[in-house]
């Protein structure tokens, strides 16, 4: 059947579609860069979803559990043998991202025999200055959206990532219109969780469509907060150590929360 | 960077990775040609060598110190050697033997544990850390038995789920890990930096757990100097070039290296 190119390309929308419904439950992950460093955040019930790649990389990721370990484990791999034989200053997520990741994950969703990574992911990688911060997505076939790749876009300094692509733009537009650049942690962590819950809110089929009114965002986020827990890390710029990773327990998130 | 597709890594630790990616190899094992009776290689060749470390408990956690000087036969190579080496934020190693193999081992621990925990989201345990530095020496057997890679090692550690918090190990070459109760010393100026630390323990004005932080450091600072007064390989305390050894603490904040000018005064104070 797939000898015909035309059955190909039904094939792949096929799998498309596939892959779409089994990430269409994920709960959204929001990167965000502010006065000190970079934080990454989400609401979850159950399983981790924000994980330590190296020394400045964080992941974040949504999907079938399988798949995101594989590939956590494939970058941490190559982070850390590329630390090892050469230095940690060499460790790249550019180069992660687009030579590694990246086309196995087109392979593996274009080779319609075989199975398809059901995932989707987030890096964010701390920089020595605010310009050096690198956010990127690397979606189940294997494109990347990042916040740097062209010279005519503008730069922006965070990332986000959720289930539909519509809540997904919705996000952006959202921390778009608020930035960061000088805020503190504390405020941080706040636009992040109304970020996720612009997400939250506007994926799925019956969706909201455009952002949110404000109390109605905040009114959410209540309401999840009372039966989820917050998964949060930050990547600080200036830290004593090698290791910028740090992980935000959930008492500590939820300190920060302004009413 | 490749990216190999059979990810097996989750039940691998980090050298058998770096072994499958043909990043490390194993050495040797040559032993019937009677090379284990030899000091050296048949081409006269020496190997560049590091002398002596120290570490001892006090009351602020656990001091491990080095003097700076790398030596090949009777040449002085380096006077500013670094002995003492951070593997994670409460773990130091501190080495004698030869630099090249002790510095790589340094690396491949200090990665190891950092790939511990990123890859099963969990520290290791103490013991588990104290095993991995083991493994590895006993992997670098053959190269000692060939008489070019020896390497000594001091592990100091210090945890809080441990009991005690504050873990002092010395190792042979074979890789055998023991554990000290209070102090331990390697390297060739070892014997007369061991017998200090027992008499000041024993019969000193405190036990050695009881030395507050500059009482550690004079006590330090006077046990590397009686090494190099008889040991030509140990550096001790270079009154010319300024240079000190090199000393850091490991407490449950963490690893602090003292900086040079403090040394420089409990030596002025206390020792010179």
């Amino acid at each position: 059947m797939i000898e015909e190119p035309y059955r190909w390309v039904e094939a792949i929308a096929n799998r498309r579609e596939y892959v779409e419904t089994q990430l269409a439950a994920g709960s959204p992950i929001a990167a965000v860069g502010y006065r000190d460093g970079i934080l990454i955040l989400t609401l979850g019930r159950a399983r981790q979803k924000i994980f330590e790649i190296y020394d400045r990389i964080v992941m974040g990721a949504i999907g079938h559990p399988g798949d995101i370990e594989r590939l956590r484990m494939a970058a941490i791999e190559l982070a850390s043998t590329e630390g090892f034989t050469r230095s940690a200053a060499d460790v790249s997520l550019r180069r992660l991202a687009h030579y590694s990741l990246s086309p196995v994950m087109k392979t593996a969703f274009e080779q319609v025999y075989g199975p398809p990574y059901l995932a989707r992911l987030l890096f964010a990688e701390v920089g020595t200055k605010p310009e050096e911060d690198l956010f990127l997505r690397v979606e189940y076939d294997g494109a990347i959206a990042t916040n740097g790749a062209t010279l005519s876009q503008i730069r922006q300094d965070f990332a986000v990532l959720s289930a539909t692509r519509q809540s997904t733009e919705l996000m952006e537009s959202f921390l778009k219109s608020a930035p960061l650049t000088d805020a503190t942690l504390v405020n941080a962590i706040n636009s992040a969780l109304n970020a996720w819950s612009v997400g939250h809110m506007t994926a799925g089929q019956d969706g909201a469509k455009e952002i949110p009114e404000r109390e109605a965002i905040s009114k959410h986020l209540q309401e999840q907060l009372a039966t989820a827990g917050i998964e949060a890390a930050i990547l600080e710029r200036e830290a004593k150590t090698a290791i910028r990773y740090r992980a935000l327990s959930d008492e500590e998130a939820r300190s920060s929360i302004q009413p | 960077m490749a990216l190999d597709q059979i990810f097996s890594g989750a039940n691998e630790d980090f050298p058998a990775l770096l072994r499958r990616n043909g990043m490390l190899g194993s050495a040797p094992m040559n032993f019937d040609q009677g090379a284990a009776s030899k000091q050296a290689p048949q081409s006269g060749w020496t190997p560049t060598e590091s002398t002596t470390i120290l570490a001892f408990k006090f009351a602020g956690g656990v001091l491990v110190a080095g003097d700076r000087r790398a030596t090949s036969g009777h040449t002085v190579v380096y006077d500013r050697a670094d002995k003492v080496l951070e593997i994670d934020r409460h773990s130091i190693m501190a080495i004698a033997g030869v630099p090249a193999t002790a510095w790589e081992m340094a690396r491949v621990l200090e990665h190891s544990f950092q790939y511990f925990r990123r890859t099963q989201l969990q520290e290791m345990s103490v013991d588990g850390k104290v095993r991995a530095l083991s493994k590895l020496l006993r992997d670098n057997f053959g190269f000692v038995m060939q008489g070019v890679g020896m390497v000594v090692p001091i592990f100091a550690t210090y945890s809080q789920t441990s009991e005690p918090a504050a873990r002092l190990y010395f190792y042979d070459a074979m890789g055998a890990q023991f554990e000290a109760a209070d102090y331990a010393a390697t390297g060739s100026g070892s014997p007369a930096v061991r017998g200090i630390l027992y008499y000041e323990n024993t019969w000193g004005e405190k036990p050695l757990q009881k030395l507050n932080e500059d009482e550690a450091i004079a006590i330090a600072l006077r046990a590397l100097d009686t090494a190099a007064e008889s040991d030509t390989a140990t550096g001790g305390v270079d009154r010319s070039g300024k240079i000190f050894p090199i000393i850091k603490t490991v407490s449950l904040d963490g690893i602090t290296t003292l900086p040079e000018q403090k040394i420089a005064a409990v030596f002025k104070k206390s020792v010179a």
